[in-house]
């Protein structure tokens, strides 16, 4: 695992075993039973921890593609992943209740996505349709990467309440459980909007295939 | 957290909720072919000059360096001797009013009596920020949400404290994303009150008045008038003047369904129309509208209380300790239990908040004695 070291003045992706060095700084400072490991990662984040940062990183680098990734084009996501965490470092301070820190952070993200669009002029709407560009970039088979990009153009579809929980599932590979304790929303609301957008997409796949299977009929 | 079981026929997937149980083949398929756009991404490298915290370094300093209390009489001294200075000068005191920064997204936004010429400006309390059809604006909720003002409309700040922040929408629409703790942001409009629950949504008003709520993340309650809606993502919730909040819907329910509703709400229907049009609201409900259904029962009397209930039931049935008696009576606590059977939201939360000051509490007795046992499990 690469975690942010600060080295010459910079702060660099480093493989290195920090969560032993944060083990003992919990030791020296134990904190209440009561706080959650990421309220002990956002409280020493907001003291100028940089590891403890970097150990946020890690821990919502996930949720944060995939809520942009359900808002901007896939090619634009990973330098905008990047962006979020770059905004997010200055203000951390501002953030009164270390608990809230996931919803605190996904609504950054979900701003950079609406900033992206004002900027680029691109209008409101996320691209539904993924280009050639972005379907052959990162190598991988090209047929699969098709199919993945359709399926996520189907997803684009979906009320906004569900695309976010199903990326986040599927693309993402994060458990129901996670994405409400990273996005700050109710197990209730997540579990609803996953079962409710699967439905959807179950139902806008078959369309699509059975519209393919009717058009090559002689 | 509400960690409640879901009724096995509808959200029967654990599979799809946290990977256990049995694999859903079609699930497991989308994750093979999505995870190829998985996040790969290094850790950025972030350069020296971004400090954390840079934003606000005398907070910073305050919570890094000082415990609450010595800050806290730091602060009242300070204040002290500046309002002694203060009153000691002639001429007005100086002290800016509390209020929130407001940044020109496009065209030339009014702040008061002023235009934004640059990029950003002050909305102070009692201040009405304009948009026309050419601007566009954003506010910052102080450090707990941002609010994306379209054209075409009016807010006024009404209150920011550290606990409850107020804006009056009078006419256009905003689009809020509230991190706060659900009941500290509160939007009054002409027809009702919106009270965030967490996280995100938008709401219009018309020139008359009436209004629509459409949640995309969280919940959201409107309140007016008597009636309290509850609006999860994917609802929407519409509000007209002298009745306030109509009935929430999930925007995929039927046509005829959203029709029917909303002649419930706000028509004026005879009694037997008024019979058949309930007649299709329940024919057309599906699981998913129970949210509805739930907010009907205290919509309706007598038999169309009792139809409702039978058709709430037959799709959810009622959980342990609500029974059919206790619904016709509209009985509060057996009405919390039956919304908390629909997971779509935590209603202690919005019993909490009827509880703060600024409303009056109902004096019904039962209410009372549920009040002080959940501020004495609060405490």
């Amino acid at each position: 695992m690469e975690l942010l070291l600060e080295r010459d003045g910079r702060f660099v992706a480093t493989p290195i075993k920090l969560q032993l060095s944060l083990a003992e700084s919990a030791a020296v400072n134990p904190v209440s039973s009561h706080e959650s490991p990421d309220e002990e990662l956002v409280r020493s984040a907001q003291s100028g921890d940089r590891a403890a940062f970097g150990f946020l990183y890690e821990r919502y680098a996930r949720m944060v593609h995939g809520v942009l990734l359900a808002r901007v084009p896939p090619s634009a996501v990973e330098d905008l992943v990047q962006d979020v965490f770059l905004r997010a470092m200055p203000r951390l301070t501002s953030l009164r209740d270390a608990r809230l820190f996931g919803g605190w952070l996904a609504a950054i993200a979900r701003n950079r996505a609406m900033d992206f669009f004002r900027q680029s002029k691109a209008g409101i709407e996320p691209l539904a349709v993924s280009t050639d560009r972005e379907i052959e970039g990162k190598g991988g088979n090209r047929l699969d990467k098709a199919a993945a990009h359709t399926i996520l153009a189907a997803i684009r579809t979906l009320p906004e309440a569900y695309r976010e929980p199903l990326i986040l599932r599927l693309v993402e590979g994060m458990t129901g459980p996670e994405i409400a304790e990273r996005t700050g929303l109710t197990h209730g609301s997540v579990r609803v909007n996953l079962h409710r957008g699967v439905r959807q997409l179950r139902q806008i796949l078959a369309g699509g295939e059975a519209r393919a299977r009717s058009a090559v009929k002689p | 957290m509400s960690k409640k079981k879901f009724p096995e026929e509808e959200f029967g997937n654990p599979y799809l909720w946290d990977g256990s149980g049995e694999p859903d083949p079609e699930v497991q398929r989308l994750e093979t072919v999505l995870s190829q756009l998985r996040h790969k991404g290094r850790a950025p490298v972030f350069p020296r000059a971004l400090h954390l915290g840079e934003e606000e370094p005398s907070s910073s300093f305050l919570r890094l360096l000082w415990p609450r209390r010595v800050a806290a009489v730091a602060v009242i001294t300070v204040v002290a001797v500046a309002t002694s200075v203060l009153i000691s000068r002639p001429g007005p005191p100086v002290a800016p009013l509390p209020g929130w920064e407001v940044a020109r997204i496009e065209g030339t936004p009014m702040v008061g009596a002023h235009s934004i010429e640059g990029a950003k400006a002050r909305l102070a309390v009692g201040q009405l920020l304009v948009t026309n059809a050419n601007s566009r604006a954003t506010i910052a909720v102080a450090e707990i949400g941002e609010i994306q003002v379209d054209p075409d409309t009016r807010v006024r700040l009404v209150q920011t404290m550290r606990d409850r922040k107020r804006i009056s929408l009078e006419e256009g629409t905003i689009h809020a994303a509230i991190w706060a703790p659900p009941g500290e942001f509160v939007v009054d409009t002409p027809s009702a009150v919106a009270v965030d629950l967490g996280c995100a949504y938008t709401l219009h008003v018309a020139p008359d008045g009436s209004g629509l709520l459409r949640t995309t993340l969280g919940w959201v309650g409107f309140h007016s008038n008597g009636h309290d809606s509850f609006i999860p993502a994917g609802a929407v919730c519409p509000t007209h003047r002298t009745s306030g909040p109509g009935t929430p819907y999930f925007e995929d329910s039927t046509e005829s369904f959203r029709n029917a509703l909303a002649q419930l709400d706000f028509g004026t229907l005879s009694s037997d129309s008024r019979s058949a049009t309930l007649a299709t609201v329940l024919s057309e409900a599906r699981k998913d509208d129970t949210l509805s259904l739930w907010h009907l029962l205290s919509r309706t009397e007598g038999a169309e209380r009792e139809r409702v209930f039978r058709r709430f039931a037959a799709l959810i049935p009622p959980p342990v300790g609500v029974t059919r008696e206790g619904i016709l009576r509209l009985d509060q606590q057996q009405l919390d239990l039956w919304w908390n059977a629909l997971e779509l939201g935590d209603i202690s939360i919005w019993r909490f908040w009827e509880q703060s000051p600024d409303r009056p509490i109902p004096a019904n007795p039962q209410f009372l004695q549920k009040k002080e046992a959940m501020l004495k499990q609060a405490r």
